[in-house]
């Protein structure tokens, strides 16, 4: 998708006054939610942030988010506690392809549990959950690269 | 070619290299840490993957952070700019073993040339010129006394094993040795984990010349020399090329045997070799730096040659022959490190920049990361923009960076852009005496004029 494309979407959107929408084709997806950022990412977790973000989509440059952008909102409305990655690598699920995840939505976890492995240079490593409470929402998809800081798991943390 | 490559660096040396993979053709990834989010690199880089929090340790050096950031994305080569990683023999490794290659030379290259006393011993097999010194590391002070009687005084004994002027000791008189040479090798064990040193002619007041290389497998070619005498305590502050004092015969003369004995190591892609100038004109060879320069920019207004370019090409595995026909060089080239610090107190001066007003036009160079609005944090080094100037000669070359330094307003933070002026301003350096005692004298000469002003002025 080019800018001029890009700022089509968006016109659109704001003349129907669309508040979320979200699109894939091939591996190129864009995801849009107004009021807060404009996001378009290749499967891997591209992030150029724009130092001055106004409500109607910035397309100055590029686009996308620093991680701190798409958890506040989430954080703020419920208290949740975000649980983010170490390590730079690629996000699994499970111990291994077909087995069961080691947690889903609504699971309660302890401190310490493992919540899911980040493989980084082959090595398997496993992610702990650094607090106890409920598993609210999942931030990333199987297999999906990760960053350092990437938002990973959103909990509602027992008190 | 190259599909994608990493850089892993930051600042304006990361954008240098994306400057080049642009011209090229080729993707890039920058790496970045929490505080370099809305750094330039960032922005101008086609993927971005955050590898740690601000501190460069867990960041830019960490090895697993950057290396999986390189697999995550599917790249074929890593830039490491300079500093970093960039001389790490143990990353290239790393880095061949995880099929990614590494833009430089090999692991074991790079382990020679770390390897200070070994890499001496190297050149000097190879008839390069290096100081008087010890054949090898010097056990006890007994026997660094009897070195020091066959080289003469004075003499410095350095550590094998690391830099920075620690293990360093200048020793003048035969009385001072003893406790002197201990010192040093104590400091060496502390700072390096060895103690082992070695001893070489200490020269006074010596002039700092480098001469820029290139090679492919088989040939290593020469790009002439730069001059870095300006310094302040071992940091570089202003460079050229050519030196005021390195005459055409000279550099043919060191050109042909770097050549040689490069060639004969096997050394690969961009290499600066670093000498001594003493009072008399002999150059001798101190060490080599087997990466890309901060400085390499004056070379290249001189050549006209792209060496970010050029090493790409030759990590790719083009000929240096083919990409370099032959050397020519134009005119004369100066740069000035602009660095956020106190231009007197030289404290670091990190925070945001309110107005950035670049200079430009006829001869004049920019490689900078900074930004009006943007953000010098507190967490690595200070250097926020490299400016440089082309002339037909010395003089217009300073002519230009005069009126460009007088042009370059950054507010919010202090530069070093004031002693730029007054070093391009003063006599002796206008006449090229220059040497790495210069901004001593600089200073000294500056305090002397400030009490006169004091003094008339009560």
């Amino acid at each position: 998708m080019n800018q001029k494309e890009l700022k089509e979407l968006i016109d659109f959107l704001v003349e129907k006054d669309i508040s979320e929408f979200e699109l894939q084709r091939g591996d190129e997806k864009v995801k849009i939610k107004r009021g807060a950022v404009v996001h378009a990412a290749p499967h891997i977790a591209a992030s150029f942030p724009a130092p001055e973000m106004s409500s109607a989509a910035h397309l100055g440059s590029t686009v996308s988010v620093p991680p701190a952008h798409t958890t506040a909102p989430l954080a703020t409305q419920e208290d949740l506690h975000i649980v983010k990655s170490p390590i730079v690598g690629t996000f699994y699920e499970a111990p291994a392809p077909g087995a069961p995840p080691f947690v889903k939505i609504g699971d309660v976890v302890e401190a310490g549990q493992v919540l899911c492995i980040i493989e980084a240079m082959k090595l398997m490593n496993e992610i702990e959950s650094d607090v106890a409470g409920e598993i609210v929402r999942r931030l990333v998809t199987n297999s999906q690269a990760v960053e350092y800081g990437q938002p990973l798991f959103a909990i509602r943390a027992r008190k | 070619m190259f599909n994608k490559i990493l850089i892993a660096n930051r600042g304006e040396i990361a954008l240098r290299v994306i400057c080049a993979c642009k011209e090229l053709g080729i993707k890039t990834v920058a790496i970045y840490s929490e505080a370099d989010r809305n750094a330039l690199h960032v922005r101008f880089a086609d993927e971005a993957i955050c590898v740690g929090p601000p501190r460069s340790a867990d960041s830019y050096l960490n090895i697993p952070a950057v290396i999986s950031a390189a697999e995550i994305t599917n790249v074929d080569a890593i830039h490491p700019g300079y500093g970093l990683l960039s001389e790490n023999a143990n990353f290239a490794d790393v880095c061949e073993t995880c099929h990614i290659k590494f833009i430089g030379p090999p692991g074991d290259v790079i382990r020679l040339m770390g390897e200070k006393e070994k890499a001496r011993q190297a050149m000097k097999k190879a008839n390069v010129p290096i100081l008087p010194g010890s054949d090898g590391v010097i056990p006890n002070a007994e026997e660094a006394r009897e070195w020091a009687k066959q080289i003469g005084y004075p003499v410095i004994v350095k550590a094998s094993a690391g830099g920075g002027g620690r293990g360093m000791r200048v020793i003048r008189a035969e009385g001072e040795l003893e406790q002197l040479f201990n010192s040093a090798q104590a400091e060496a064990a502390a700072a390096f984990g060895n103690g082992n040193l070695y001893m070489e002619k200490f020269i006074e007041r010596p002039r700092h010349i480098e001469f820029q290389v290139l090679g492919d497998s088989n040939n290593v070619i020469s790009l002439g020399e730069r001059e870095c005498s300006i310094q302040r305590r071992h940091q570089k502050l202003l460079e050229e090329s050519p030196s005021p004092r390195v005459t055409e015969e000279m550099r043919s003369r060191i050109g042909e045997k770097l050549e040689n004995c490069l060639s004969a190591i096997g050394y690969v892609n961009a290499g600066t070799v670093e000498f001594l100038m003493d009072e008399d004109g002999s150059l001798h060879f101190i060490e080599m730096n087997t990466r890309i320069q901060v400085e390499h920019p004056v070379t290249e207004m001189v050549t006209g040659i792209d060496l970010v370019k050029a090493q790409i090409l030759l990590a790719d595995g083009a000929n240096v022959k083919e990409i370099i026909p032959n050397v020519e060089r134009r005119g004369h080239s100066i740069e000035c490190r602009i660095n956020a610090e106190h231009p007197e107190k030289f404290t670091p001066s990190a925070g945001k920049i309110k107005v950035f007003h670049t200079p430009g036009s006829v001869g004049v160079r920019l490689d900078t990361a900074a930004y009006a609005e943007g953000v010098i944090p507190p967490y690595y080094d200070s250097l926020i923009a490299k400016l440089i100037t082309h002339g037909k000669d010395r003089d217009e070359a300073i002519m230009r960076m005069q009126r460009a330094l007088e042009m370059f307003i950054v507010e919010g933070v202090y530069t070093t852009i004031p002693l730029h002026r007054r070093i391009l301003a003063d006599e002796e350096f206008r006449a090229g005496n220059t040497d790495t005692k210069y901004l001593e004298r600089l200073f000294a000469k500056l305090q002397e004029q400030r009490a006169k002003e004091a003094v008339a002025q009560s």
